[in-house]
């Protein structure tokens, strides 16, 4: 099945996100954004910082609404949703934010912080919240007996960021919106918690979309892999295809910049990307990427090249992709 | 030997809780070289961010800290020194980057002011002069449009450009020690690479020194020249880059090498996690913090809290070190 016409239980179709400024003009974060996630299926989400990742992340969380677009969950058009029937759906779709201390309330203990979801949703009694409070506290490394009654600026950042992913999970979500939610995290505590979201993909069918700079544990969890540039897809494919033979000129020089665990590996000739990310506000004409593309030629100046098929699971928007066979 | 910049003698910090004392940090000593980068790893609530904030001398009301513990940075004792004369010497001899940038930024000042306070304050710079430095700062960190950003407020920028600002101030004064708590997580590969060269030229054009946290083994492998390994509040292993990676010692820093998932690695392969938690900082065991959760542990590990031993370039702290296999 190629990205294209994968059924979706997650369904983006065209999102768009717009941040006013008091200049009377708009920050372009994330247009056009267009994606398909099945069912217990892993999307992986990268792109260089301020391309809009976080910004689509939380239009699919309608935290705010999108500008535009829409997103569709198991059928159910989320963007339609008001009050009481978006909070009730709310219980479906949780998300895991970037700045792990800074996301939880600093007045708060533990136990109420992740009990607040169930809380909310009216779920058990106060001494079946604790239970399963403490369980999930316990899924995610974090002794439960130690830390229920403790503030969060008692704990370290990888603590804090646990305790998200607890409270994330704690209404056993279908969706799971993963913003850098392991990145606070060493690489022994990163595979417990990467271990326990494969687990609650095959088990539970979980569906995840996954934000991570680190591209070895994004190739790790995702089973496709959507790269972004100044707030567009410039290329989808299956996680092994996009690692293997990466089509998109950024896309390539992303993968080459990857630092490697060794320390005798030769310093690569790691392709800096000349100049800057161009302003959103005020984006280039046709290709976003082209002020900064080696391969870049006239048409890619006239013209916004289409995200379109271009091997079967592979997709890509570019004018010139990579596509010398070896 | 060169020219030691930063010496932590018998560092402890705890804490004060509820439950009891919390010893955060537990004996930690080192030296550090000016133009020399130590990375220090380990896992997650082992104390590296407290050891840090314990030699900025910038701790929490309920902290801790035993007289005999000392952080002498360019031959003064920190310890010794009362407040005012502190706040003078961060900034211009030592500054952190801390680990949560959202936390470290202040929401209701504009980016430009936070860093032109800092210019004012220890450089004596006039506004115009300082606002002029804020720009290029932002710019050598790589923020794209420096001089629109300069007047916008974090919440207008995305993680990682939050992450740069807060690297821009920590430079600003230009440091001798630089401690960067996980300066690039927040950060793709290609700019994080354009801001670890830029550290890394600071340390070697101006003779600093960094001490540089990270999770990123391949940060530390490619960026450091040593690093040091904490386990429950303690150095368990410290040694020349290529010597860690090579010659690992300690089985924590093999066990921890061994989770790190690999990109040649086919997706969803399961990885090699440790088994277990780390101890209750409240009421530690008394033996090796490591003992329940080695594959080498035996009773005297139970018994006995190893010291960190070994030869000047080359330390750890086990009983049953890897590599001493006795000959069959
Ligand atoms: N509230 C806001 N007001 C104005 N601009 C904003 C706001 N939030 C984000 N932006 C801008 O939108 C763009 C995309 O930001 P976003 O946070 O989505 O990036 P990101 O891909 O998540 O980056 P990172 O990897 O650094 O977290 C950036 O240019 C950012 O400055
Ligand atoms: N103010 C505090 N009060 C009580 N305990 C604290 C306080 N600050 C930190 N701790 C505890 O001290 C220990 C060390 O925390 P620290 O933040 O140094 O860990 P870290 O090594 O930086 O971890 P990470 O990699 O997750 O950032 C943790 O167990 C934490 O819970
Ligand atoms: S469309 Fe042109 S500018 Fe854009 S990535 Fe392809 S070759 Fe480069
Ligand atoms: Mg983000
Ligand atoms: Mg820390």
């Amino acid at each position: 099945m190629t990205a294209h016409t994968a059924d979706g239980f997650l369904s983006l179709e065209n999102l768009t996100v717009e941040y006013p400024l008091q200049s009377g003009r708009k920050v372009h974060a994330v247009t056009d954004f267009t994606a398909r996630v099945r069912r217990g299926e892993t999307l992986g989400l990268v792109g260089e910082s301020g391309c809009g990742k976080s910004s689509a992340a939380r239009a699919v969380m309608q935290l705010p609404r999108p500008t535009g677009g829409k997103v569709t969950l198991d059928g159910q058009d989320l963007t339609g949703l008001r009050g009481k029937a978006l909070q009730q759906a709310r219980r479906r779709f949780q998300m895991i934010f970037q700045d792990p201390i800074a996301s939880l309330n600093p007045r708060m203990t533990i136990r109420d912080i992740v009990a607040a979801p169930l809380e909310i949703a009216g779920i058990g009694t106060k001494a079946d919240r604790h239970v399963r409070v403490a369980e999930m506290l316990e899924m995610v490394g974090i002794n439960a007996d130690q830390a229920m009654e403790r503030r969060p600026h008692e704990f370290s950042g990888g603590q804090c960021q646990r305790i998200s992913i607890a409270r994330a999970l704690i209404l056993q979500p279908d969706l799971l919106v993963c913003d850098e939610a392991v990145s606070a995290l060493d690489v022994s505590v990163q595979a417990q918690v990467l271990n326990l979201l494969e687990r609650l993909k095959t088990e539970l069918g979980l569906t995840m979309l996954f934000i991570s700079h680190d591209l070895a544990v994004v190739k790790h969890v995702s089973d496709r892999v959507a790269v972004m540039y100044l707030g567009r897809l410039c290329e989808v494919a299956d996680a092994e295809t996009i690692y293997r033979n990466p089509v998109h000129p950024y896309t390539r020089t992303l993968l080459s910049a990857v630092p490697e665990p060794d320390p005798d590996a030769p310093p690569r000739q790691v392709a800096v990307i000349p100049g800057e990310l161009p302003s959103p506000v005020n984006p280039p004409s046709g290709c976003p990427f082209r002020t900064r593309c080696p391969r870049a030629s006239e048409i890619c100046a006239q013209q916004m090249p289409d995200l379109a098929p271009i091997a079967p699971g592979q997709m890509v928007a570019c004018h010139h992709p990579h596509i010398d066979t070896p | 030997m060169g020219d030691i910049i930063l010496d932590v003698r018998n560092q402890k910090t705890a804490f004060v809780t509820a439950r009891g004392m919390a010893q955060a940090v537990d004996g930690v000593s080192f030296t550090l070289e000016r133009g020399r980068t130590l990375g220090v790893v380990g896992e997650s609530g082992s104390g590296k961010s407290v050891l840090s904030r314990s030699i900025m001398r910038l701790l929490p009301s309920n902290a801790l800290v035993p007289a005999d513990s000392r952080v002498i940075l360019n031959g003064r004792d920190l310890t010794r020194m009362t407040e005012t004369e502190l706040r003078r010497l961060r900034g211009p001899e030592v500054a952190i980057i801390f680990q949560d940038p959202m936390t470290s930024l202040n929401p209701v000042l504009t980016i430009g002011r936070q860093i032109t306070e800092v210019l004012t304050f220890h450089m004596g710079l006039k506004r115009r002069a300082a606002r002029d430095r804020a720009i290029e700062l932002l710019r050598a960190v790589g923020l794209p449009q420096p001089d629109v950003r300069v007047d916008q407020y974090p919440h207008q920028l995305s993680g990682g450009m939050r992450q740069r600002v807060a690297i821009a101030i920590a430079i600003a004064c230009e440091p001798d020690l630089l401690i960067a708590d996980e300066p690039t997580t927040a950060l793709d590969v290609t700019v994080q690479a354009e801001i670890l060269d830029l550290l890394q030229r600071m340390v070697r054009d101006r003779n600093m020194a960094m001490i540089l946290i990270t999770h990123d083994m391949g940060v530390v492998a490619g960026r450091c020249d040593d690093v040091a390994v904490m386990y429950a509040g303690r150095i368990v292993e410290k040694a020349p880059v290529r010597d860690l990676f090579h010659h690992t010692r300690m089985p924590y820093t093999a066990a921890l090498l061994a989770s790190i998932p690999k990109i040649t690695d086919p997706p969803h392969r399961k990885l090699d996690a440790i088994e277990g938690r780390p101890p209750d900082i409240i009421n530690p065991p008394p033996g090796c913090p490591f003992a329940p959760r080695c594959l080498r542990a035996d009773a005297g590990c139970d018994a006995e809290k190893p010291v960190l031993a070994g030869t000047s370039r080359h330390q750890w702290a086990c009983l049953n070190p890897l590599g001493e296999e006795a000959p069959a």
